[in-house]
């Protein structure tokens, strides 16, 4: 049974700040929840900043009940009032997608190319190329997308695999006095990239740099093959997925919710 | 009560100015109308002299709704004298005449204080005929009316009409349109994620439960005789509609609402 869990984060605690620092740590800790170890199953995660200084750490394990209680008391408020963390059945959403419904949806990801000649080497990626004879490598070097158009354009292309499409930006607001609609141009989609960031960290201490370009996709999307997407939502989207990328959580649309 | 009724005034122009202590050469300005200048203005539109009573006035309870709460305006003024004279000084001689300044002074600086661009809503509760009279001497006043300073006329009418709200004064302030300018409106038009509400802040005359006091409540208008005296007052923030439709289209709510999955998993 797959469960979704959020946990609440104290950034102002040094071993906090040491989880928040790489999501290499936050992995660990993410990891350290789950009693059998979980080499077959899928772990996805994401940390949420949308509240500055109260960020939370959202969860979804693909088959075990997770207990968060060390990273509470390692890095939250254990005396505190309120939900230090939450676990819910994931089975509800899945069983209710169908085939046309619509919902907001958050996505941070790591949006990534494969070239066979990167515009700047890193020393790794040198040392790989002189270890290969000349024409004989096939396969390229994976490469972060870095530029907001590239990103997004990423993301449009994964959506359709992913069993779900972006609705056109539903507008009811005339052009400015003077200006007419371009009947030629494509409706924007109803999604955009909230949140553009990078990464680099070291798993050892003389271990190579890992950098992580990623980017958080925020809108609207329209179930078109249920399936597909459910194999999504657990899944994940995208490279990088030990790294809090490639969770793909939906949400009610904001004209649903009451107002507040 | 079946005996009060609510006047509701709007106050809008380029230029207010709600002076409360201020003295000498440093003439500031209230954030908002002050009781001395809506009662001042209520006189004037009387047609009431400065020796007549005007306790009847004082004793509205008054709300303010700040609808556009405009910005503050400094202006730098001098005053001399056109014969190029020095000014004279408080001081007076043996003959009963006012003294030279010493060094001569030959400019006053002085420095007034307005607000411009603001729009402030007065809701004013008290006894119906007092109100209807009221109403009708601000659509035909006796005495040119201006907003705190002479220099200021009102741009708009000032009466909006008597209003009835099952929660008096304060009722009044929440069910009241919006009554900013057509700026103010597009642009909570377009950035607002819900433009139909708007949050403003108001404050209301409560002698019972009010937690702060203004000094602003006029004694008398007799020139040898002016003075204040203190009013307890509470400031809320009230939520009124603005005439303005919901959104439909998904641009800005789509994108800036926060992001809740766990309100998807039936519990």
């Amino acid at each position: 049974m797959p469960y979704l869990s959020k946990i609440r984060i104290n950034p102002q605690r040094a071993s906090a700040i040491r989880l928040l620092r790489t999501p290499y740590q936050l992995h660990g800790a993410v990891q350290a929840a789950f009693p059998n170890q979980a080499v077959d199953e899928r772990v996805l995660w994401r940390l949420e900043t949308d509240t500055p200084r109260r960020p939370h750490l959202l969860v979804l394990s693909e088959h075990t009940r997770p207990d968060w209680t060390h990273l509470v008391e390692q890095a939250g408020w254990p005396g505190a009032e309120g939900d230090h963390f939450l676990v819910g059945d994931y089975t509800p959403l899945l069983d209710r997608l169908a085939a046309g419904q619509e919902y907001a949806f958050r996505l941070a990801a790591n949006p990534v190319q494969n070239t066979k000649r990167p515009d700047k080497l890193t020393p790794e990626q040198e040392a790989r190329l002189k270890e290969t004879e000349p024409g004989t490598r096939t396969r390229g070097f994976r490469v972060g997308h870095r530029t907001a158009s590239a990103q997004f354009a990423w993301f449009l292309a994964r959506c359709e695999r992913a069993g779900f499409t972006i609705p056109a930006v539903r507008t009811t607001t005339a052009p400015a006095p003077g200006l007419t609609l371009c009947e030629k141009s494509e409706p924007a989609p109803d999604a955009a990239l909230i949140k553009r960031d990078s990464h680099r960290f070291r798993k050892k201490k003389n271990g190579p740099q890992i950098t992580l370009t990623t980017a958080t996709f925020q809108g609207r999307l329209r179930v078109e093959d249920p399936e597909a997407l459910r194999a999504a939502l657990l899944a994940g989207i995208g490279p990088s997925k030990a790294y809090g990328c490639g969770l793909l959580t939906l949400a009610p649309l904001p004209q649903e919710a009451p107002r507040g | 009560m079946s005996t009060t009724s609510v006047l509701v005034l709007q106050l809008a122009g380029p230029l207010q100015s709600w002076g409360t202590g201020s003295e000498f050469n440093r003439r500031e300005t209230a954030q908002e109308p002050t009781k001395s200048g809506v009662v001042g203005l209520l006189a004037a539109a009387l047609g009431r002299h400065r020796q007549e009573p005007i306790d009847d006035l004082t004793a509205l309870r008054l709300g303010v709704r700040a609808d556009q709460p405009g910005t503050v305006l400094r202006d730098y003024h001098t005053a001399s004298d056109h014969r190029g004279r020095p000014l004279l000084s408080a001081q007076v001689s043996k003959k009963g005449e006012q003294k030279p300044t010493t060094p001569a002074k030959y400019t006053q600086v002085t420095q007034r204080f307005y607000l411009q661009d603001a729009v402030f809503l007065a809701a004013l509760q008290g006894p119906a005929a007092l109100l209807k009279q009221l109403d009708g001497a601000l659509r035909a006043p006796v005495f040119p009316l201006a907003l705190g300073r002479r220099s200021c006329p009102p741009s708009r009418p000032l009466s909006l009409g008597l209003a009835e709200s099952p929660d008096g004064l304060e009722g009044v302030l929440r069910s009241t349109t919006w009554q900013a300018g057509k700026t103010a409106h597009v642009t909570h038009a377009r950035k607002a994620a819900h433009p139909e509400h708007i949050d403003l802040m108001a404050t209301v005359e409560d002698p019972e439960h009010g937690n702060d006091s203004v000094c602003d409540v006029p004694l008398s208008f007799v020139q040898e005789r002016r003075g204040l005296t203190e009013r307890r007052i509470r400031r809320l923030t009230v939520t009124a509609p603005t005439g303005l439709e919901a959104r439909t289209d998904s641009s800005r709510t789509g994108l800036h609402a926060g992001h809740d999955p766990f309100a998807l998993l039936g519990w």
